[in-house]
C-alpha cells in the first residue's frame, strides 16, 4: 500500500516539470510590453528598411515616448498603428478586435479604372461567372477581354481553358488586373504560364534569415512554367493602376520578362514583399513584409511599384470612355 | 559550440547502447520455451480526452489551450519477461489562446490542432529486483508525432507542420494489485459481492535521449510561394522546414489501471502526460498534453 501512494505522488509530482521545463507565459495587456515585442518583430524580420530609407530606431523612439503604462488599448492601437504606417507598406497591418490599420495606397493615389464603364459602351454580352472573372468581346470580336478581380480566386484548369478557347481565333487578349489588391502568388504561374511556350526566369526573391536588418538569404529564382493544356501564344496586353498590389505587382514585374506581354496604364500600387502573420501578447495579431521581389537585373523597386510599359489615365470627366482599355485596344491592332 | 558538440556525443553514445547492448541477456534469463509460453498478444482500441497545451515562437508568445478527444489502437505483446507495443493514435483538439482580459473587446484567437503519433516500444524485465507482487522493466521506445495547426489569425502563417522524433529511454513498474478472495460489502438492506478479479497497476516513464525535430525557417515563409517554379501544395507547405538534430527535450508518462477479464480481454483507465521543448533552428515550439483514456483489450491469442 505504501508503495502504491509513493507512486501515486511521484506520478503527480512529474506533472509539475511542465513550468520547469516551459518559459514563463509571455501573455500581457502591459502596452509597453506589446509596442516593444511589435517593435523586435519587425526589427528582427522587415525586409525593406533600406529601399525606403527608415531608420527604425528612430521609430521606436518616436512613437514609445507616446505611451505609457497606463496608455489605454485605443491609444496603443493610434500609436502602434501609426508606426507601422511609416513602412509605407500596404502588406502591414495591426488587426485588433475594434480596428485593423492600414496604409491604403490605393486612398493616396488616383482612382484608373470604372468598370461600369467597360460593361455599358464597350461589351455587349460580358460573361461574369460564380467565379468573378469577367471575360468578353472587344472591338469586333477582334479582341479578348478578361478581367480577374482578385489572385485570391482560384480558377480551375477547365475554366481557364474554357475562356481561351473562346478567345483563340482573337488577335490579342487583354487581362484587366485594375483594383486587384492582390492575393494568391501561387496563381500567378498558374495564369501566366497559358501565355508562354518555355519555362521562363522572370523575377528573383530574398528573405530576411537573420537579425540585422541587410541580413537576407540567397536569391531565390521566380520561374513560370507553360501550361501542360491549353496555352495562348497571341499577344497581351495587361492592364494596371495603383490598386494592383501584391500579387497583381508579382504579376506586373514577371511580364516584363515576356515579349509578348505589354502593361499599360498606372504603376502597380507595390507589395512586392510576402507578409507573415504573427501574434501579440495581449491576442492581437499583425503581419508586415519579410521578402524582397527583385528584376532580372537585382533591383527591388517591385516595392514601390512596377511602371507600364506604356502610361495611360483613366478620365473621370469622360465615362463613356475608358482610355487605358482605349490604348490597349490600338496596342493590338 | 563544444557543449553543443559534448551534447551530441553524449546522445549518440547513449543511442548505440540503448541499439546495441544485449539487454535481453542482461535483464532476463534466456528462456524461450517460457516467454512464449506466456506472452499474450492484445489489439487494444483506445478512446478518451485529450488537454493539449502549445506556444509557438515563431508566430506567438501565448499558449494555446484547448480540449479534444483522442483515438488509439496498437498491437501489443506482453508476458512477464517482455513487452512489445506498436501504437497508432490521433488526437483532434479545438484550441484558444490564453489572452489577458481585455478592456475594450477580447481578442478571439482560435486555432485547430491535430496531431498524428506513431511509437514502437520495447521492454524487458529487470529479473534481479522484480518479483511476483512488482515487475520491473527497462527498454526503449521510438516515437514520431506529427502535428497539424491551422490559425487564420496568423494570416499567411496560418499553417504550422511541425514534427517531433524521439528515440527514448523507457522504464515501466508493473504491480499486482488483484482481489484474490471474494469480498461482501453489507449495507444492512443489501450486499454487494465482489469476486476475484487480476488486476494491475502499470507506471511507464519515458525520456528523450535522441530528439529530432522539423521546423520552418527563420521568417517562417515559404520559398517556393515565392519561387513560383511549384504549385504543389505539399511541397509548398513543407519546402522551408528544416531539420534539427540532438535538440530539445521530450519527457511522457503513463499510469495504468488495467482489470483482466475472465475470457482473456481486458479493459484500463489511464492518465498520460506528455511534455516536448523543441528550441529548432530559430524559434522554439513547446507542447504538452494531458489525455485520460479507456482502453480495451481484445485477446488474440496466447503463445
Amino acid at each position: 500500500m505504501k508503495k502504491l501512494i509513493i507512486l501515486f505522488i511521484l506520478s503527480f509530482s512529474l506533472f509539475s516539470c511542465e513550468k520547469i521545463i516551459f518559459k514563463p507565459d509571455l501573455g500581457s495587456k502591459d502596452p509597453l510590453d506589446n509596442f516593444d515585442y511589435l517593435w523586435n518583430e519587425v526589427d528582427k524580420k522587415y525586409s525593406y528598411f533600406e529601399l525606403k530609407s527608415i531608420d527604425w530606431d528612430v521609430m521606436r523612439n518616436k512613437y514609445r515616448a507616446k505611451l505609457s503604462k497606463n496608455s489605454n488599448e485605443e491609444e496603443l492601437f493610434t500609436v502602434m498603428a501609426n508606426m507601422l504606417n511609416e513602412l509605407k507598406d500596404d502588406h502591414t497591418n495591426l488587426v485588433s478586435p475594434f480596428n485593423i490599420s492600414r496604409y491604403d495606397i490605393r486612398l493616396k493615389s488616383a482612382d484608373n479604372s470604372y468598370f461600369r464603364t467597360i460593361q455599358k459602351h464597350y461589351i455587349n454580352d460580358i460573361w461574369v461567372p460564380e467565379s468573378g472573372i469577367a471575360h468578353g468581346f472587344l472591338n469586333g470580336n477582334k479582341v479578348g477581354y478578361i478581367m480577374y478581380p482578385s489572385f485570391l480566386i482560384n480558377f480551375s484548369d477547365d475554366e481557364m481553358d474554357l475562356i481561351l478557347n473562346r478567345y483563340k481565333n482573337t488577335n490579342g487578349i487583354i487581362i484587366d488586373l485594375r483594383n486587384n489588391g492582390g492575393g494568391s502568388l501561387l496563381n500567378v504561374p498558374r495564369l501566366l504560364g497559358r501565355f508562354i511556350e518555355t519555362k521562363t526566369l522572370v523575377a528573383y526573391s530574398i528573405m530576411r534569415n537573420g537579425e540585422k536588418r541587410n541580413q537576407f538569404g540567397s536569391k531565390q529564382p521566380f520561374y513560370i512554367t507553360p501550361h501542360k493544356g491549353l496555352r495562348y501564344n497571341k499577344p497581351i496586353v495587361v492592364l494596371t493602376d495603383r490598386g494592383s498590389y501584391s500579387a497583381t505587382t508579382f504579376f506586373a514585374l514577371a511580364t516584363k520578362a515576356l515579349p509578348n506581354i505589354t502593361l499599360i496604364g498606372d504603376t502597380t500600387g507595390g507589395g512586392g514583399g510576402i507578409p507573415n502573420g504573427g501574434q501579440l501578447p495581449n491576442g492581437w495579431t499583425y503581419r508586415f513584409s519579410v521578402s524582397q521581389t527583385l528584376d532580372l537585373n537585382g533591383n527591388n523597386y517591385a516595392e514601390n511599384g512596377v511602371p507600364p510599359d506604356i502610361e495611360a489615365s483613366f478620365d473621370w470627366t469622360d465615362l463613356t470612355k475608358d482610355e487605358i482599355l482605349e490604348k490597349a485596344l490600338a496596342e493590338l491592332q | 559550440m563544444k557543449n553543443k558538440k559534448g551534447k551530441l556525443f553524449i546522445n549518440l553514445l547513449a543511442a548505440v547502447i540503448i541499439a546495441t547492448t544485449p539487454i535481453v541477456a542482461y535483464c532476463s534469463e534466456s528462456d524461450p520455451i517460457d516467454s512464449l509460453n506466456v506472452s499474450n498478444y492484445y489489439r487494444r482500441l483506445s478512446i478518451g480526452l485529450n488537454i493539449p497545451t502549445y506556444r509557438d515562437f515563431a508566430t506567438s508568445p501565448l499558449f494555446y489551450n484547448g480540449y479534444g478527444i483522442l483515438l488509439q489502437t496498437s498491437w501489443f505483446k506482453n508476458s512477464i519477461r517482455r513487452e512489445r507495443d506498436l501504437q497508432i493514435g490521433l488526437t483532434l483538439n479545438n484550441m484558444s489562446a490564453r489572452i489577458p482580459k481585455s478592456n475594450y473587446i477580447q481578442p478571439k484567437t482560435n486555432a485547430v490542432f491535430a496531431q498524428l503519433n506513431l511509437r514502437y516500444n520495447r521492454l524487458f524485465q529487470l529479473k534481479s529486483i522484480s518479483n511476483e507482487k512488482v515487475n520491473y522493466k527497462l527498454g526503449g521506445l521510438a516515437q514520431t508525432t506529427q502535428n497539424f495547426r491551422i490559425n487564420q489569425n496568423l494570416q499567411n502563417n496560418a499553417i504550422g507542420l511541425e514534427n517531433i522524433t524521439n528515440l527514448m529511454v523507457s522504464a515501466q513498474m508493473t504491480r499486482d494489485v488483484s482481489r484474490n478472495r471474494q469480498r461482501t460489502f453489507n449495507f444492512g438492506l443489501f450486499k454487494i459481492r465482489r469476486s476475484p478479479v487480476k488486476r494491475d497497476l502499470r507506471f511507464q516513464l519515458n525520456y528523450g535521449i535522441a530528439n529530432f525535430n522539423y521546423r520552418p525557417g527563420y521568417a517562417y515563409t515559404y520559398v517556393p510561394e515565392i519561387n513560383g517554379s511549384e504549385t504543389s501544395f505539399i511541397k509548398f507547405l513543407r519546402s522551408s522546414y528544416k531539420w534539427s538534430y540532438f535538440d530539445g527535450q521530450r519527457l511522457n508518462t503513463d499510469l495504468e489501471f488495467i482489470i483482466y477479464l475472465p475470457n482473456g480481454n481486458a479493459n484500463s483507465w489511464s492518465y498520460t502526460w506528455d511534455i516536448a521543448h523543441v528550441p529548432g533552428n530559430y524559434q522554439a515550439f513547446q507542447m504538452a498534453s494531458h489525455q485520460i483514456r479507456y482502453r480495451l483489450y481484445f485477446h488474440a491469442k496466447k503463445r
